[in-house]
């Protein structure tokens, strides 16, 4: 029965992909075959770009030169917490904060967390860079308070005023997608050059979370739980502070734990500016040096930082024992007695060399690998960037020549390359998969063609049909209404060089991410080995991605690629191993009980009902190749993220937030367009 | 009115209805159809609205035990919630001891929850982060109390609910049980005279339902508060109830007493309700008396409150109708054997 009523609806869906699919075919053909005759078909002339990055720059420097005598007010108070954390913690003897953080790592977590603390600051002030690394640690130690009590602030009002809550979730929203740097222009503007700016960016980037987590933690309390405090007779200020809040507890620490790790990230983004001598400072500066054994181990600190700061937080959230208190005193008193016993000759943390012959070495081993496998890894990045990225951006026409491939791609070629491709969809069509083919046709095009060289009105076409698909007529008008504002300001070329290469990174990370998934899936001794690779490349801040790639194929998009990678896969794989071994129990068995094989079931039963936790995944995995796209920019990437960094270098306030936006659109249409699939797939399911 | 007269809870025409622009539309409704409550809620829901409770009329009577009984969605929780007004109601009114408490201040309906209410819910709604103690000694927190004295006051309702010695227990520890004792004598921290009970025992195993329930019954006889006790259960409603109210879609199809749910129901509805029900455990011999004095030489000593099992029993071989005696022994009417028979046997027809 199920079947016989199904088949038609899934025509009917059919034929929906089917039209977008060939409208967009047809719209991209007649801007081939115009392409001589009304070149304004393919480019979007200069002439009818508006100066809106102007208007943009104009207006912004109206506006914050306005604000600018409160802001400046703010700053200044924000110099005495600033000052007070910096001596504080500088002046501090290193064992006493070593003790403390042992002592800490015990309360919340026992032995492990306090080897982890203990270890960890060991391996800091071996280092060397314990001045730096204090320096950071102030600049977070004040920003995160600030962003908890806004982000809190946020959450709660949001709750209490519903009228509020979708706008606020609305700029939450967007304030996802707005990548890191584009916050730094503006604020620079208002601060000038120096640490503050650094501690509001990492204030106002860390705050989101913590207002997201504080909204679904209220929400999420049980109805009954509200119902009780209201029929006990508490005032709405007694159900919020004694009742609801403390039952969110554990989302809420969810929040803090988020809010702590965006804080640190941002901090160490923060020092691209520069101006206060940090830890973020050191990685830019020896990696500017390529002194990258040095770079890797300030890389290193900070990994050390994130993950302490990480594994603490995190038991926040967990329902967590109580530890003996006296251990807590105990180690306390130890570090104090150690402190006054060698206080003479306690090391001053900066002389400390024990690690320098360390990085030294790395510095000397890496340059004996890259000249032994220099070939090796030149082939491996060449042949990546010649037969795969390149044709990608600008098109087989053009990527095809006698250097890189060995002959000059010809027209006859792209005739014949259209010819296979009709072909090709001619025959799926025929078996049946009309959608399909029309793709197949679509994606061949584009490949010949090249992302970076797409005709404009292929691209809001596209854009429009998969909006329709995925959801409906506002969703495409959404889509093309927020490309034409690209298309029009003149942003247009370099919003296209960061399609292609976030398109090529997470085409790169689906695939992967993907297999890997499905393996973890499948053979959990693969999980166990990928899970805290996982965990870490989660942890680590995105600066520090940076730092590998670059001491092994030195700075290009291929360097930057490899990190967006890298930082982006992540998502794929966790959500594909989630969704694949959650398939409820009772479904399994049934197709176990039906006799169905392995691969049957997994073909037939676990893939379809992993699909939206799939589809989620692939979501996280866009929105995180956006954020790293940014940052790659300091190792070379074209496109909208070296916009961001260059206005970033200019305080070219217009530029920056134009491209920062530009970038928030494609990442939001993005997101909106695998959400839609994954909803519509949740529907398919009744989930 | 005096006091002794004021129920303890009276709704009039109580309407709850759920959409945007509520208020407005049920006004409209009911102006159209001339206040016909069941044309203007079907004129609601064609408009897309839903009304949950739809002009419901009753009152509880100091002391009494009222059950609400319908199945999940019939709107009987949303009833419960707009007499304690958790939601706000849409149209008539409601009065606890004569107040109306539609349209009360903010402050006010504070007051009366300190002073008046007290409920318990199916799934306990227990604050996770709170100790027992402190949990049944919350609302004398939000008044201010001190916290001795609130502590000793809460002391005395965990030993009223047999809870000694977990005190320091959090709801986490406690089994469903447990964590719904702590729930009763929480709502009854304050001493209310109103008490609201959301389905408390849906949630537990038949076992300790049972047991809660006989509880119940031993704490309501010492304590005799104004009862609205929610269920889905018909035989947890007869096994309770003074009087039962069995809703539907929203609406109060029957109020009466547990002997006219199961012998007279009103329609098929609640007769379909009382088929599992055996009858003779519940109707008492007082439902099928006659008020004449023709009767025959036997005498099997029947009494106005036996049930008509009993009553059955004793009349096995008789076929003559017999005296029915009251508690104090006085003959006050007579009964035909074959109604005893009769009566149990509705269902049939």
């Amino acid at each position: 029965m199920t079947a016989v009523t199904d088949i038609p609806a899934y025509h009917a869906r059919l034929t929906a992909g089917a039209q977008a699919a060939l409208i967009t075919v047809i719209v991209g053909a007649v801007c081939l075959a115009l392409e001589g005759v009304a070149p304004w078909l393919v480019t979007w002339p200069a002439a009818w770009e508006l100066p809106a990055t102007q208007w943009v720059g104009a207006f912004l420097d109206w506006f914050l030169n306005g604000i600018k005598p409160a802001m400046r007010l703010f700053s200044d108070l924000m110099t005495y917490p600033m000052d007070a954390a910096n001596y504080v913690l500088g002046n501090t003897p290193w064992p006493i904060l070593i003790g403390l953080v042992t002592a800490l790592g015990w309360y919340l977590g026992g032995l492990p967390m306090a080897a982890l603390g203990f270890f960890g600051l060991s391996f800091v002030l071996a280092s060397g860079y314990w001045a730096e690394s204090m320096n950071t640690l102030a600049l977070v130690a004040v920003s995160v308070p600030v962003a908890l009590i806004m982000g809190g602030a946020i959450g709660i009002l949001a709750n209490e005023v519903p009228r509020v809550k979708t706008f606020v979730q609305a700029v939450l929203d967007i304030m996802q997608t707005v990548p890191t740097f584009a916050y730094l222009t503006p604020l620079l503007l208002l601060f000038g050059f120096g640490p503050v700016v650094g501690l509001i960016a990492s204030a106002i980037y860390a705050a989101p979370p913590m207002a997201r987590n504080v909204m679904l933690g209220l929400e999420r309390v049980e109805p009954e739980i509200k119902e009780a405090a209201i029929m006990s007779g508490g005032t709405r200020l007694q159900q919020l502070f004694q009742v609801e809040i403390p039952a969110a507890t554990t989302q809420i620490m969810v929040g803090v734990n988020q809010c702590l790790m965006a804080a640190l990230s941002m901090v160490i983004i923060a020092a691209v500016i520069g101006g206060f001598n940090d830890i973020g400072w050191e990685v830019l500066l020896t990696m500017r040096k390529a002194q990258f054994g040095e770079s890797l181990m300030a890389g290193l600190v900070i990994v050390v930082f994130a993950v302490v700061i990480d594994r603490m937080s995190g038991t926040l959230a967990t329902e967590r024992k109580r530890h003996d208190s006296r251990v807590v005193w105990a180690v306390l008193g130890f570090a104090v007695l150690f402190t006054a016993a060698f206080w003479a000759w306690l090391p001053n943390p900066s002389d400390l060399t024990v690690l320098d012959p360390m990085a030294g070495a790395i510095d000397s081993g890496l340059t004996a690998f890259t000249q032994a496998n220099g070939p090796w890894l030149d082939a491996l990045k060449n042949n990546s960037l010649f037969y795969v990225l390149l044709p990608l951006r600008i098109g087989l026409d053009q990527a095809v020549l006698p250097f890189t491939w060995g002959f000059q791609w010809t027209p006859a070629m792209s005739w014949g390359l259209f010819a296979a491709a009709a072909a090709i969809a001619l025959l799926m069509a025929w078996r049946g998969h009309l959608t399909g083919g029309l793709v197949a046709l679509i994606l061949i095009g584009m490949l010949e063609t090249g992302i970076a060289n797409l005709p404009w009105p292929f691209v809001l076409t596209a854009a429009a049909a998969l909006g329709w698909v995925a959801g409906g007529w506002r969703l495409a008008a959404l889509s093309v209404g927020l490309l034409c504002t690209i298309l029009v300001s003149g942003l247009w070329e370099r919003a296209l060089l960061s399609l292609y290469l976030s398109g090529a990174a997470v085409f790169f990370c689906a695939v992967l991410g993907g297999l890997i998934g499905l393996a973890s899936a499948v053979w959990s001794p693969v999980w166990a080995l990928v899970r805290p690779v996982c965990d870490m490349l989660q942890t680590i801040p995105l600066f520090v991605f940076l730092i590998p790639v670059l001491m092994v194929f030195q700075i290009g998009e291929f360097s930057a690629f490899l990190a967006i990678c890298a930082y982006a896969i992540v998502p794929m794989i966790r959500y594909t191993r989630h969704g694949l071994v959650n398939t409820p129990e009772e479904m399994m068995e049934a197709a176990i009980s039906s006799g169905a094989t392995e691969w049957q079931i997994m073909r037939d039963v676990r893939a379809p009902y992993a699909a939206p936790t799939i589809l989620l995944g692939l979501n996280q995995t866009i929105l995180y190749a956006f954020a790293m796209l940014v940052i790659a920019a300091l190792i070379g990437t074209t496109g909208l993220g070296q916009s961001i960094y260059l206005a970033l270098g200019q305080a070219d306030v217009g530029l920056g937030i134009s491209a920062g936006a530009a970038m928030a659109i494609l990442a939001l249409i993005a997101d909106r367009m695998v959400q839609g699939f994954a909803e519509e797939r949740r529907k398919a399911l009744g989930l | 009115m005096t006091d002794a007269n004021t129920p303890a809870i009276a709704c009039r025409n109580l309407w709850q209805v759920f959409g945007p622009g509520a208020d407005k539309a049920l006004t409209d409704a009911l102006s159209r159809s001339g206040n016909d409550a069941d044309k203007a809620a079907a004129d609601l829901r064609e408009k897309g609205f839903i009304p949950a409770v739809q002009d419901a009329n009753f009152e509880v009577e100091e002391g009494e035990l009222f059950v609400i009984m319908g199945l999940s969605g019939s709107g009987k929780s949303t009833l419960i919630r707009c007499i304690s007004q958790l939601l706000p109601g849409t149209g008539g009114e409601i009065r606890v001891d004569g107040e109306n408490v539609i349209g009360a201040s903010k402050k006010a309906l504070t007051d009366l929850r300190r002073k008046k209410l007290g409920m318990v819910f199916q799934h306990f709604g227990l604050f996770p982060h709170m100790t027992v103690a402190e949990n049944v000694a919350y609302p004398l927190r939000v008044q201010g109390v001190g916290k001795k004295e609130r502590l000793a006051r809460a002391q005395e309702v965990i030993s009223l609910v047999g809870l000694e010695g977990r005190e320091n227990s959090f709801p986490r520890q406690l089994s469903g049980g447990q964590r719904q004792r702590v729930g009763i004598a929480r709502s009854l921290a304050v001493n209310p005279d109103i008490w609201f009970l959301d389905e408390p025992f849906s949630a537990l195993d038949p076992l300790i339902r049972r047991q809660l329930q006989d509880e119940f019954l031993r704490i309501q006889a010492t304590l005799k508060k104004s009862i609205v006790f929610i269920t889905h259960d018909i035989q947890e409603a007869l096994k309770l109830a003074d009087r039962i109210a069995i809703m539907r879609d929203g609406k109060i199809v029957q109020i009466g007493t547990p002997t006219d749910i199961v012998l007279r129901p009103v329609d098929d509805y609640v007769r379909e309700f009382s088929k599992d029900v055996a009858k003779g455990q519940h109707a008492k011999v007082a439902s099928v008396m006659r008020d004449d004095d023709q009767r025959g030489p036997d005498d099997p000593g029947l009494t106005t409150a036996m049930t008509l099992d009993a009553a059955l029993a004793h009349c096995m071989e008789l076929y003559e109708p017999v005296p029915v005696r009251d508690a104090d022994g006085k003959i006050v009417g007579t009964v035909h054997p074959s109604d005893l028979a009769a009566a149990l046997q509705v269902d049939d027809a």
